[in-house]
């Protein structure tokens, strides 16, 4: 297994930044770490030095780079009672009174499995027509693959488990058909959904969104960038927009501690604060 | 005899380990002078319910932290359930939702490599019974950045085949009961 040391990690965020401009500096070290390990092994490489002149030499490889450094969502409905949560109280309460479409965005979609999750809820709730959804991602490659509705094979028998505790209201096999390699997600769920490319800093986020989905993605991040994107997730929110993150997420950040308040502890759940 | 210059001590445990574990937390001295990382198997779904089972009888506080946490001494930090958990530079506590290793999410090898690269030979890695290998590879990585291993007995685990895996991998520096895990604990000052 090849093992890189700080320097070697230094050396790669450099040489990203000097090539493409994308500051690396605020990942969380030891993940970073990890998915690095990876992304070398996985594209048969030996070191940091032959993945740096690969991401020099092959432009094309730095998607596929922010797509593998990307952490996909476990499985589907990753924890059931939010789910649960959702569906029987915050979303049909929350669209019925919301005038015009309910926005919802996703900020960072790597497998999909966040956004296939929403989108059956929404459907066996039959919401979809009232909403608008919003997916984003950093690469190309994670866009391609949420599209084409693939789904590793191995997170199916959780993730129908989860759907169950969920008191999902449908039998979870009917959204999957079953391939070789992969099973593939019925592509009618997304069918409404608006995709769109964002860069690491979240400078182009949507406005007026009444939902945010982010969960256990800050964890990715240092404390001070995950104070930062906060922000930019609260200047996104509608006055009276939801937030909700990872369950062992926690919003402590110089700023954001103020911007946001809890409203369900248990599900990680927040509110923009409204100031004055 | 004392054991000084420690900083961290982490357990790791699976099917046959909760007694274990309660017993040692259940010894230590309520200034135990360094922080316990507990990387143990369990459901991915069951989120409450453990850290108050372990509570019951032990000596120190224990938590499941929350990401980036600081570790103090003398409390324990369980890792959280369909997490794993990391140990940062600077002492603090990262969760990570990468797959899954050996099955596993927490996986005891992921928190035992990251534990070893932030304390190096200040860190004691210790392997309870359990019925996968996961934690075999991690403790190896302890031994190699010089830090001190205990395998609890494989005769009086439960499941042995955690602990002969790692010792497969790694001579450990002790092969130790329940009973003498603690007494080597309690030294640490």
């Amino acid at each position: 297994m090849t093992e890189l040391g700080i320097v070697d990690i230094r050396e790669i965020i450099r040489a990203i930044k000097s090539i493409y401009n994308y500051d690396f500096g605020n990942y969380a070290l030891t993940s970073f770490k990890q998915r690095l390990e990876r992304l070398i092994i996985r594209n048969n490489l030996s070191n940091a030095e032959s993945l740096i002149k690969k991401l020099r030499d092959e432009p094309d490889f730095f998607d596929i780079f922010l797509h593998e450094i990307s952490v996909p969502s476990t499985e589907m409905f990753r924890d059931p009672s939010l789910w649960r949560w959702l569906r029987e109280d915050l979303l049909p309460s929350a669209i019925e009174k919301c005038v015009g479409q309910y926005k919802i965005w996703l900020p960072h979609c790597v497998s999909g499995g966040e956004l296939f999750t929403l989108m059956i809820v929404l459907s066996e709730l039959n919401l979809m027509d009232k909403v608008s959804i919003f997916a984003s991602s950093i690469s190309d490659k994670s866009l391609e693959i949420i599209r084409e509705g693939q789904y590793d094979l191995k997170k199916i028998e959780v993730s129908t488990e989860n759907y169950i505790r969920a008191n999902g209201t449908a039998a979870f096999m009917d959204y999957y058909k079953l391939d070789r390699y992969y099973a593939f997600r019925d592509p009618a769920l997304i069918a409404n959904v608006e995709f769109n490319k964002l860069n690491i800093s979240f400078d182009n986020a949507p406005t007026n969104i009444k939902l945010i989905l982010f969960r256990n993605n800050l964890i990715y991040y240092n404390p001070g960038m995950q104070d930062r994107i906060l922000s930019v997730l609260n200047n996104s929110l509608s006055a009276t927009g939801h937030l909700i993150i990872g369950i062992k997420e926690r919003i402590t950040g110089v700023s954001s501690g103020k911007e946001f308040e809890i409203t369900n502890e248990a599900e990680s759940v927040y509110k923009k604060r409204i100031i004055g | 005899m004392s054991i000084m210059n420690y900083k961290a001590v982490i357990i790791g445990g699976s099917a046959g380990s909760f007694q274990v574990v309660t017993k040692i937390l259940s010894s230590l001295p309520k200034t135990f002078p360094v922080p316990v990382m507990l990387c143990l198997h369990r459901l991915k779904h069951v989120r409450s319910g453990f850290v108050e089972a372990l509570s019951l009888k032990s000596n120190i506080p224990i938590e499941e932290p929350y990401d980036k946490d600081q570790l103090k001494p003398g409390r324990a930090y369980l890792a959280p359930a369909n997490y794993h958990l990391y140990i940062e530079l600077a002492n603090r506590v990262a969760l990570s939702t990468e797959d899954v290793v050996n099955h596993s999410r927490p996986s005891i090898d992921l928190s035992l490599i990251t534990a070893a690269n932030a304390y190096r030979e200040k860190l004691i890695g210790i392997i309870l019974s359990g019925a996968n290998k996961d934690g075999a590879f991690g403790l190896k990585k302890v031994h190699d950045c010089g830090g001190v291993t205990i395998v609890q007995d494989p005769n009086e685990c439960e499941v042995k085949t955690m602990t002969t895996s790692a010792l497969q991998l790694t001579k450990a520096d002790f092969v130790y009961t329940t009973d003498q895990i603690i007494r080597f604990l309690q030294k640490i000052n």
